[in-house]
């Protein structure tokens, strides 16, 4: 088989050819390379690509499937890692010029488990600055292109993982995901984005720009690698309060499940309240196929997400918190559309603060509760596709709305608060705009339950309209 | 509700923070007063008996003794 036509496999595909040795691990991370090197110029999707460290990984994974060592279906795949997760002895910048320079002595726990996977890590991703934005238009190392339509955002922050996923240059991406970086750029590239329970998967090694709801998540091609990922990075860290012993499934096995039995519920309010026409007319087609596969289907209602707004308040004062030394150090390296943002946050008050985290407690029963009814809610994962690169504003249910920068906030307006309840949510592609610009649906589920989702979006994902269909790149 | 650039200015100098040129106060007012908006929202809200939301529930914990 090509190279190229490697590049197009999943890796529940490719696995079974490397623990085979029909593909190498050497073969497959050249190509990739090649595929990283041929792409860059028009996604710019990388901030460091790791041509020697990677093919000694791919040798040492080779020599080890010589000996007859078969780590599991990740050993020998090219991966892409956010440049805000840490990478022992290789620079990682977070999107930023302060820190630009900066090399962290240690590998996040993720990265350790993927490297203990066997997985090759090919790059370091481009991402928006100190991934505080939907955009990845880098003021530093440039924006990041979507491969559906160059003159588009790919979404963000993580938009350079989702990128090369989409592209064909990575079989996954790890990116990190506090209001929904990894669902976003998932739903604006047409791959699968997913953002686990909190408590799930380690933060340690992520510079958490807030503590109140950062998870580190997969894109992937496909809902089975979704589960593959989730499956090696997921766990208890001794080293990460945030981490809860909880047992991971074998999700191999919960997604020989499928659907059936699962009960659907569509939210009444708030997720279907503000959108692009397109994107409600394809999750409510999405809904209409899921209906006719036997899913049942129940209207819900979350009152209070009428207070929703109010959850942003922690992490704009985590925010200046977690930057004040730096911008006290290297103000004039931030770009105004970070600095500006983030300086808002020194005056919200304390007591504003404890009001927003009563409203999350609310936001977080109440949707319990909705979720006692039904087993997983169906939502857009974005009020609109990708905006264009150049766009300040875009208009959505007749009013302008910022796309970047202080008072943005209408792009994850549907992801953001499971970051806040710490809910799961997966992000899976439903169709694409006229201009052919993709659209995201995402499901939402119970603490813990990471399974039911993946069983309902590949139940979902075979009867996808974007089943099978690339961006052509060229 | 409206904070003036005074008074912005005044809770920069006594609480120790970082210092703002009105040009750029300009700058930070849309994320301000979108932030603005929200406490108005929330403020008649009752909150007294809502606990706290980050409490582990020890039931989910996979392994009880751990």
């Amino acid at each position: 088989m090509p190279s190229s036509e490697l590049l197009k496999l999943t890796i529940s595909e490719i696995a079974p050819m490397i623990q085979s040795r029909e593909v190498s691990p050497v073969e497959l991370t050249e190509a990739a390379l090649a595929e990283a090197d041929l792409r860059q110029p028009a996604l710019n999707s990388f901030i460091t690509i790791l041509r020697g460290e990677a093919l000694a990984q791919a040798e040492e994974q080779d020599q080890a499937l010589a000996r007859g060592e078969y780590l599991g279906p990740l050993q020998g795949i090219p991966i892409g890692i956010k440049d805000n997760i840490a990478t022992a002895g290789i620079r990682t910048t977070v999107g930023s010029k302060v820190l630009r320079d900066h090399v962290p002595d240690e590998d996040a726990e993720v990265v350790r488990r993927c490297r203990e996977a066997g997985a090759i890590i090919i790059g370091k991703e481009n991402l928006e600055e100190f991934a505080a934005g939907a955009t990845s238009n880098n003021p530093h190392y440039g924006a990041v292109h979507n491969p559906w339509g160059l003159d588009h955002i790919p979404g963000g922050s993580s938009g350079g993982g989702g990128a090369n996923v989409a592209a064909g240059v990575t079989f996954a991406s790890l990116g990190t995901d506090l209001g929904g970086s990894v669902r976003l750029p998932a739903a604006f590239c047409g791959v699968v984005g997913l953002k686990q329970t909190f408590g799930r998967v380690s933060q340690r090694g992520l510079m958490v720009t807030s503590y109140n709801g950062d998870h580190i998540g997969p894109m992937t091609r496909s809902v089975r690698d979704s589960a593959i990922v989730l499956q090696a990075i997921a766990g208890y860290d001794p080293l990460d309060p945030s981490t809860v012993p909880v047992p991971v499934d074998d999700y191999s096995l919960v997604l020989e499940r499928g659907g059936s039995g699962l009960i659907m519920g569509i939210p009444s309010n708030h997720y279907f309240d503000l959108l692009d026409p397109e994107v409600e007319a394809a999750v409510r087609s999405a809904i209409a196929a899921l209906e006719e596969l036997g899913i049942a289907s129940r209207e819900i209602s979350i009152p209070s997400m009428e207070y929703v707004g109010a959850l942003r308040f922690s992490s704009m004062a985590d925010s200046v918190v977690t930057h004040e030394p730096l911008i006290t150090s290297s103000r004039e390296d931030y770009s105004p559309d970070t600095l500006y943002r983030t300086l808002a946050g020194q005056f919200v008050l304390g007591r504003d603060y404890s009001k927003a985290m009563k409203v999350q407690r609310i936001i977080k029963e109440d949707t319990a509760r909705a979720l006692q009814e039904v087993d997983f809610m169906v939502t857009p994962t974005t009020p609109l596709p990708a905006p264009r690169i150049d766009a300040a504003t875009v208009t959505v249910g007749g009013e302008e709305h910022r796309v970047r920068g202080p008072g943005s906030g209408l792009v994850a307006r549907n992801t953001s608060p499971m970051n806040a309840t710490g809910f799961p949510a997966i992000s899976v592609p439903c169709g694409l705009s006229e201009g052919g610009l993709p659209i995201g649906l995402q499901f939402i589920g119970r603490p813990w339950e990471e399974g039911t989702l993946f069983r309902i979006a590949q139940v979902y994902e075979n009867v996808s309209p974007t089943r099978g269909r690339w961006p052509d790149l060229g | 509700m409206a904070i003036s650039d005074e008074t912005l200015k005044r809770m920069i100098a006594e609480f120790g923070g970082f210092e703002l040129s009105e040009e750029e106060l300009a700058l930070v007012r849309p994320e301000l007063e979108s932030y603005l908006a929200e406490v108005e929202n929330i403020r008649n809200l009752d909150l007294s008996a809502v606990m706290s939301s980050r409490l582990l529930r020890a039931a989910e914990g996979g392994d009880a003794d751990a």
